[in-house]
């Protein structure tokens, strides 16, 4: 294949790549920051960095891991300027489902148990949920190890887990003391 | 009975594969005894497949919000971006070295008397004829008066067979397309009763490159491969099997010494 062809087609393939892992991103910033006008802003900050650091892309390397990963530290960097999250779960837009309060209300819980976890472990639980990419490629995306990143996602789940409990047990406790009240 | 607690700090990787289905088809049906007889483990597959369902659709959520134009505008740039490196990192890949080394070798092949002159001294009679009028070509793309024949870029086979007969000596394609240009036409001109074929090419970059190739007579002389640069331009000439070379680029990413080793080649 001649050179021209091989451009052509490279530059066709790469179009449709980046417009997959655009909308990946887009996604990805959605659960992380639960604003959908956030979210995009935090996908064009992304990439302008992108742009400015294309030089420093690696051709033949996966291109995905290495958006994801702009995106995660400049989160990262924004949540350390803004120091809070502050009400965010309540701006989430609803579920496509939205016929069920049910699955609104179990949205809210895990939402709100990602909240309480620590950094480490809410990404690797966002980025598997995502379901874009392998552990390997999600570790890269944190930059960490893969047996880190397997660690961290065991230990988040786990304790997602607990809290989501924790929270439905509360709840029932007290509605049984209401209807004891009663 | 094991508490949760005892259980859940020990992260399980096959269930955690099994969940989010990276499991291995051999170790599936293992995973799956052990979820009829294990009731905690069953619990934990299913809460967590429920709660990474619960945050794949809300993250799905995005596709149906309103395009960005602005991303819209950052994702083109940066396929071009991208595109760019991808296209330099092949030209300068493991290919181009081995036509700058054949460039070397090319040079060197004529007692290395490569060298590059500078200033316009090109039309008052400092260059060879054959020179100057593919440097006039390359900035008019043709002088109309002396063309005899043009064919486009997508009939060079056509083109380089009709060239041949005319010149009465077997014309070969330049051969830039490995270093990324596209052939947009050749052209026979007749200058001074001399058939000159001369090829058009054009990079992405929108970098043109002009080649030609004239018959070498008796009575002229054999040329050296000498670099020159005009204005803005770069050129190369040098006589080989009984044709003078000429190539004239404005690219400034490919050097006019590896244009000359690729039509040489």
């Amino acid at each position: 294949m001649c050179f021209e062809t091989r451009f052509a087609d490279g530059a066709m393939s790469l179009k449709s790549e980046l417009q997959s892992h655009v909308a990946s991103l887009r996604r990805y910033a959605l659960v992380l920051t639960r604003d959908p006008v956030a979210a995009d802003d935090l996908v064009q900050e992304t990439l302008v960095k992108a742009i400015a650091k294309a030089d420093t892309f690696q051709p033949g390397t996966d291109l995905r891991p290495w958006l994801f990963r702009i995106l995660h530290n400049t989160h990262v960097s924004d949540l350390r300027r803004a120091k809070t999250r502050a009400d965010a779960a309540s701006d989430l837009p609803e579920p496509l489902a939205r016929e069920c309060q049910q699955t609104q209300l179990e949205l809210k819980q895990v939402l709100g148990a990602l909240d309480q976890s620590p950094e480490a472990q809410r990404l690797p639980i966002i980025l598997v949920a995502l379901r874009e990419m392998s552990y390997a490629e999600a570790a890269r995306t944190l930059d960490v190890p893969l047996g880190t990143f397997m660690s961290r996602l065991g230990r988040g789940r786990a304790a997602l887990r607990r809290i989501v409990e924790g929270v439905a047990s509360g709840k029932l406790s007290l509605m049984h003391r209401k209807e004891g009240g009663e | 009975m094991t508490r949760k607690e005892d259980r859940d700090p020990v992260p399980d990787t096959d269930l955690m594969a099994y969940v989010d289905g990276t499991l291995p088809p051999e170790k599936t049906a293992e995973v799956e005894a052990r979820l009829a007889r294990d009731a905690y483990a069953r619990d934990a597959v299913a809460q967590w497949r429920h709660f990474d369902n619960l945050i794949h659709d809300a993250a799905r959520t995005a596709d149906t919000q309103p395009a960005n134009l602005r991303i819209a505008a950052l994702e083109r740039e940066l396929a071009r971006k991208l595109q760019r490196r991808r296209r330099w990192a092949i030209l300068t890949g493991p290919r181009l070295r081995q036509v700058a080394a054949s460039a070397v070798i090319f040079a060197a092949g004529w007692g290395a008397h490569a060298l590059y002159d500078r200033g316009a001294s090109m039309m008052n009679g400092a260059y060879p004829g054959f020179v100057s009028q593919t440097l006039a070509g390359h900035y008019s793309y043709t002088l109309a008066a002396h063309e005899r024949a043009a064919f486009g870029g997508d009939q060079m086979a056509d083109a380089l067979a009709w060239l041949s007969e005319e010149m009465q000596q077997r014309i070969e394609s330049p051969k830039l397309e490995r270093l990324g240009y596209r052939v947009e036409s050749a052209r026979l001109m007749v200058v001074d009763e001399e058939p000159v074929a001369v090829f058009y090419y054009r990079n992405p970059e929108d970098e043109r490159v002009t080649v030609s190739m004239t018959p070498r007579r008796a009575t002229q002389p054999d040329y050296e491969l000498r670099v020159a640069r005009v204005q803005d331009e770069r050129m190369a000439y040098w006589t080989s099997d009984r044709l003078h070379y000429t190539v004239v680029t404005s690219s400034t990413e490919t050097p006019v010494t590896t244009l000359a080793a690729a039509v040489q080649e």
